[in-house]
């Protein structure tokens, strides 16, 4: 390896070029090999002329200009924010613009005809802005931005999920809008891009003189007169553009503008001006090669494969590659914990813990109660009724509370463990294991029990979990590594699912509802193993909360004292795992009340580990019993999974919060 | 017979449910739910009306016609059916099909099931399976005479449509739902359209055959790999108008052959996901289509 290395420094100004030859040549191949039996061929007719003209064309063209835009706007992020790992797609920026367009689609259809463009552009902006302000409040720190951008790509998914549930008449077009699709039938499309992109692309390169000034420090470009801060707003603003009219022309494309600037980067390109060139071209070819390789196999294969799906596919296990070439900083205690905790009111610690339980209580309450008649009236159900409803209604409040709290001390433990407070169970990739497992019983057996959708999410989780240990264990469980590992994997299992969704297969509309995460199916038997499992777990992590409390203060201390660093990251990991993969059955992979638990416990005072947990472990619960409550009841006798609900609801509220502390 | 034994277990098991729970008064209007719109309006036209259908408030947009009387409840989402409606409904008999089998052990506790299966993986031609479970349906319900009489119905209906086809050389077809202004759905065998199309003598223009709902996801100029001279393109509303303003702009589009020489047409709403009824208004819009480009 150090030997190919060290080849490829000798080989500096000519190692871009030849890879870049070789990725076109490839690609340029695979098209000629499609064409040719219709440009030489004795039986092409004029229909296969035209298809060749009108529609083999354009798309080869849209894919070569939709990749030089991803690859350039990959590269000035990643020499903006001096973050190998920013993209259009780890920073969400694709994820808002692909947000906006499906709410202009379903609410607004005719503001689309007239600026598709101005409609994404505003998203990839507002969701940009989001994950700039949250990154900002670490340091642009590169591991919290991108799990900041993943909070914000998945937060966007699950709004646009929503609207595609309550609108399932758009169903198949929304699908194949968010796995990007590169088929074409006319230049016009084509002819659209390339101006845009012309412009974008000329501006970037005037910043070229500017960044390379920018390469020699901060510091040196101020004392030099350069507006830094400017500059790199700038350099956001253009590559928010470029991915914004990439994803308003063909929908989203992930990991093309990660990987483009990874490979200019490995090849020998160096200084600012190559990287930013090789990009662009890698870019390109990069998304030519993969939509050729995606029309062949599709042929064989008879589906319908969006190119956007494939490009996640490779994209995710190439973004564990980088990762494992990453540095971690050592990790800089929270500083959160340490900040005295600021007055409130004349509250002690009883009457807190008190208030919060009366609050669970009434919560509860309400959820159990109140409810609604077949035409539509709000009820309280009395006798025989109410019996009746409560056998319907217990499981699901039980299933939803265990949830909440599983995931809450998912979150306390990840959150501690890693010093970082964007962590959270479902980035750790154990839910997204889950829906890998539903998704390949669907194609197993034709009537996906409850029993055996249970057996098949436990082993989805299991087998993630297990690749993440494997994975870490090269890095002896580096926290964010492990994070990130997670995230990589969660990727590639969306990207997976997004396939069978695209093509508008039936069990589509089933996998959208599992991954929602509706406690719909939850019976006595389901709630009562999820709870079960969640209360011995909670008495596992209540006995490591020394653990919890000494490794926020960072490795060093942590060593001070006696802790064996490795077999303690270990142990929270397994039961951090085992936590979040019960809480799954239940709730979905989705839902953020395992980032939203422990933020809250701590906003109302809990803040020893052990507080914390249970602070948690009451608003874990609460916030899961609310959402389950408003998605059982708002558009009755319709219902919208309470992951869904919760995650919308939570994940604003989160952003407030971290805004008004940082 | 239904080859099925699971199928025909449930079906024994609904019946004598039926039989018991039916009071002499209620005999000739037992109140049944339907979470499948095919199974609902085979129900409509054996003379009963359901007292709930799943996706109610859907049908105009996917089924029209029959279209659903007002005093209909709707149960919710049919893969989520919303237990509680279902429960104070106290209906005498749920009907389902084997996709909504996730959900059926929950709705077995609240009221019998009978599940008729019409679109499964066992594959086959579509249409005679909608026609034995219209029988199984009418057995089931007490209503044998009334299924027979449409099934009747149905044969002449498809006969006429035969007959009204034969006049001339019947082109083939396409039949497609526009899903945005690239791509589209294609109906395949073993669907219903498909069987349908061979009932009444006609031929479908798409040959490869798809999963066993009977369709495929396609890129739109895929419709050019089989144009033919002789090939005719139907679109099924609902249609997104701006996809289909941004079609007829599109060069391949317009020389598609079908297009050029107007051998095409959008026509209104038909379950492609139906049984009998929805193959009845099928064949009645092919006959009619062919009869207008004669």
């Amino acid at each position: 390896m150090t030997e190919i290395l060290a080849h490829r420094r000798i080989a500096l100004p000519q190692g871009p070029a030849v890879m870049a030859a070789m990725l076109l040549v490839v690609a340029a191949g695979l098209s000629l090999l499609a064409l040719t039996p219709v440009l030489f061929g004795h039986d092409a007719d004029a229909m296969s002329r035209l298809v060749l003209v009108h529609s083999t064309l354009p798309r080869v063209v849209v894919a070569i200009l939709c990749g030089a835009g991803l690859g350039l706007a990959g590269a000035l992020l990643q020499l903006a924010l001096k973050n190998p790992l920013a993209s259009p797609a780890t920073l969400g920026v694709s994820a808002g613009a692909n947000l906006a367009i499906v709410v202009a689609m379903v609410f607004s259809p005719a503001l689309l005809d007239f600026g598709r463009d101005a409609v994404a552009l505003g998203g990839s902006a507002l969701a940009a802005a989001l994950v700039l302000s949250l990154g900002a409040r670490q340091g642009f720190s590169p591991f919290s931005l991108i799990l900041a951008g993943l909070i914000v790509s998945l937060w966007c998914g699950a709004l646009a999920a929503i609207l595609v549930l309550l609108n399932e008449r758009y169903i198949a077009s929304l699908f194949i809008w968010g796995a990007g699709s590169l088929s074409q039938q006319s230049w016009h499309p084509a002819l659209a891009l390339l101006p845009k992109l012309f412009v974008l692309g000329a501006l970037s390169a005037l910043l070229i003189r500017p960044l390379t000034l920018l390469e020699t420090g901060d510091a040196t470009a101020r004392a030099l007169g350069m507006k830094v801060e400017r500059m790199r707003l700038l350099q956001v603003g253009l590559a928010v553009s470029l991915s914004a009219i990439v994803v308003s022309a063909v929908g989203v494309i992930s990991f093309v503008g990660l990987v483009a600037p990874a490979i200019a980067r490995l090849s020998g390109a160096r200084r600012p001006a190559q990287i930013l060139l090789w990009s662009t071209v890698f870019g390109a070819g990069l998304l030519w090669l993969t939509d050729e390789a995606v029309q062949w196999l599709a042929g064989s294969m008879r589906e319908f494969v969006p190119t956007g799906t494939v490009t996640a596919a490779i994209g995710a296990p190439i973004l564990l590659l980088l990762l494992k070439g990453m540095k971690t900083r050592p990790r800089a205690p929270l500083a959160v914990q340490r900040r005295p905790h600021p007055a409130r009111g004349k509250i002690s610690a009883r009457q807190r813990v008190l208030l919060v339980a009366v609050a669970l209580i009434a919560v509860i309450a309400v959820c159990v109660l109140l409810g609604r008649a077949p035409n539509g009236d709000w009820v309280l159900p009395t006798g025989t009724a109410l019996r009746d409803v409560l056998d319907l209604r217990m499981p699901r409040v039980l299933a939803a509370a265990a949830a909440g709290a599983m995931l809450a001390t998912a979150g306390v433990i990840l959150q501690r463990l890693t010093g970082n407070d964007l962590a959270s169970p479902e980035i750790l990739g154990v839910s997204a294991g889950a829906t890998a497992g539903v998704t390949a019983l669907l194609f197993i057996v034709s009537t996906p029990t409850l029993p055996l959708q249970l057996v098949a999410a436990v082993t989805g989780s299991l087998l993630v979990l297990g690749s993440v240990f494997l994975l870490a264990r090269a890095g002896r469980f580096e926290p964010e590594r492990v994070l990130m590992i997670g995230v990589s994997l969660g990727a590639l299992v969306d990207a997976i699912s997004g396939v069978i969704a695209a093509n508008g297969d039936p069990r589509a509309m089933f996998l959208l509802r599992w991954m929602s995460g509706s406690t719909y199916g939850a019976d006595m038997k389901l709630s009562t193993t999820v709870l079960v499992s969640g209360v011995f777990l909670a008495l596992a992590t209540l006995l490591m909360r020394r653990w919890l409390d000494i490794l926020p203060l960072g490795p060093e201390t942590a060593a001070g004292v006696g802790i064996s660093l490795g077999r303690a990251s270990f142990l929270l990991f397994l039961t951090a795992g085992g936590l979040s993969a019960a809480a799954t059955l239940a709730t979905g992979p989705l839902s953020f009340v395992g980032l939203m638990g422990p933020h809250l416990a701590r906003l109302l005072g809990f803040r020893s580990a052990r507080a914390q947990i249970w602070g948690g472990i009451a608003a874990g619960s609460g916030i899961m019993l609310i959402a389950d409550w408003l998605g059982r009841t708002l558009v009755f006798p319709y219902e919208i999974p309470a992951g869904l609900v919760a995650s919308l609801i939570g994940a604003p509220m989160l952003v407030l919060l971290m805004r008004r502390r940082g | 017979m239904p080859a099925v034994p699971l199928s025909r277990r449930h079906f024994l098991a609904a019946t004598a449910a039926l039989g018991m729970s039916l009071k002499p008064a209620q005999a000739s209007a037992p109140r049944i739910v339907s979470l499948d719109y095919g199974l609902a309006s085979t129900l409509l036209s054996l003379g009963i009306t359901p007292i709930g259908v799943a996706n109610a408030a859907d049908w105009s947009t996917w089924v029209v016609s029959p279209p659903l009387p007002a005093s209909v409840a709707d149960v919710g989402d049919a893969l989520a059916v919303n237990l509680e409606a279902l429960t104070s409904l106290s209906p005498d008999l749920v009907l389902t099909t084997p996709y909504l089998d996730s959900v059926t052990p929950a709705i077995e506790k609240i009221a019998p099931c009978l599940r008729l299966s019409i679109y499964d993986a066992s594959g086959g031609d579509v249409l005679p399976k909608a026609e034995r479970a219209t029988v199984e349906l009418g057995q089931a319900v007490g209503r044998e005479r009334e299924a027979r009489d449409f099934l009747d119905r149905a044969a002449r209906h498809f006969e006429a449509c035969r007959q009204r086809i034969a006049r001339s050389p019947a082109p083939a077809v396409l039949l497609i739902s526009v899903l945005d202004a690239r791509h589209a759905r294609i109906y395949t065998a073993p669907g219903l359209f498909d069987s349908v199309l061979h009932r009444i003598g006609m031929r479908n223009g798409w040959t490869r055959t798809g999963q066993y709902w009977g369709f495929e996801t396609i890129g739109i100029e895929q419709l050019a790999e089989v144009a033919g001279p002789d090939i005719h393109l139907i679109v099924f509303e609902p249609v997104p108008r701006a996809a289909i303003a941004t079609l007829r702009e599109s060069p391949l589009w317009r020389s598609l052959p079908f297009v050029e020489r107007g051998h095409f047409a959008i026509l209104p709403e038909t379950l492609m996901f139906g049984m009998v009824n929805e193959a009845m208004r099928f064949a009645g819009q092919m006959a009619d289509y062919v009869e207008a480009k004669r």
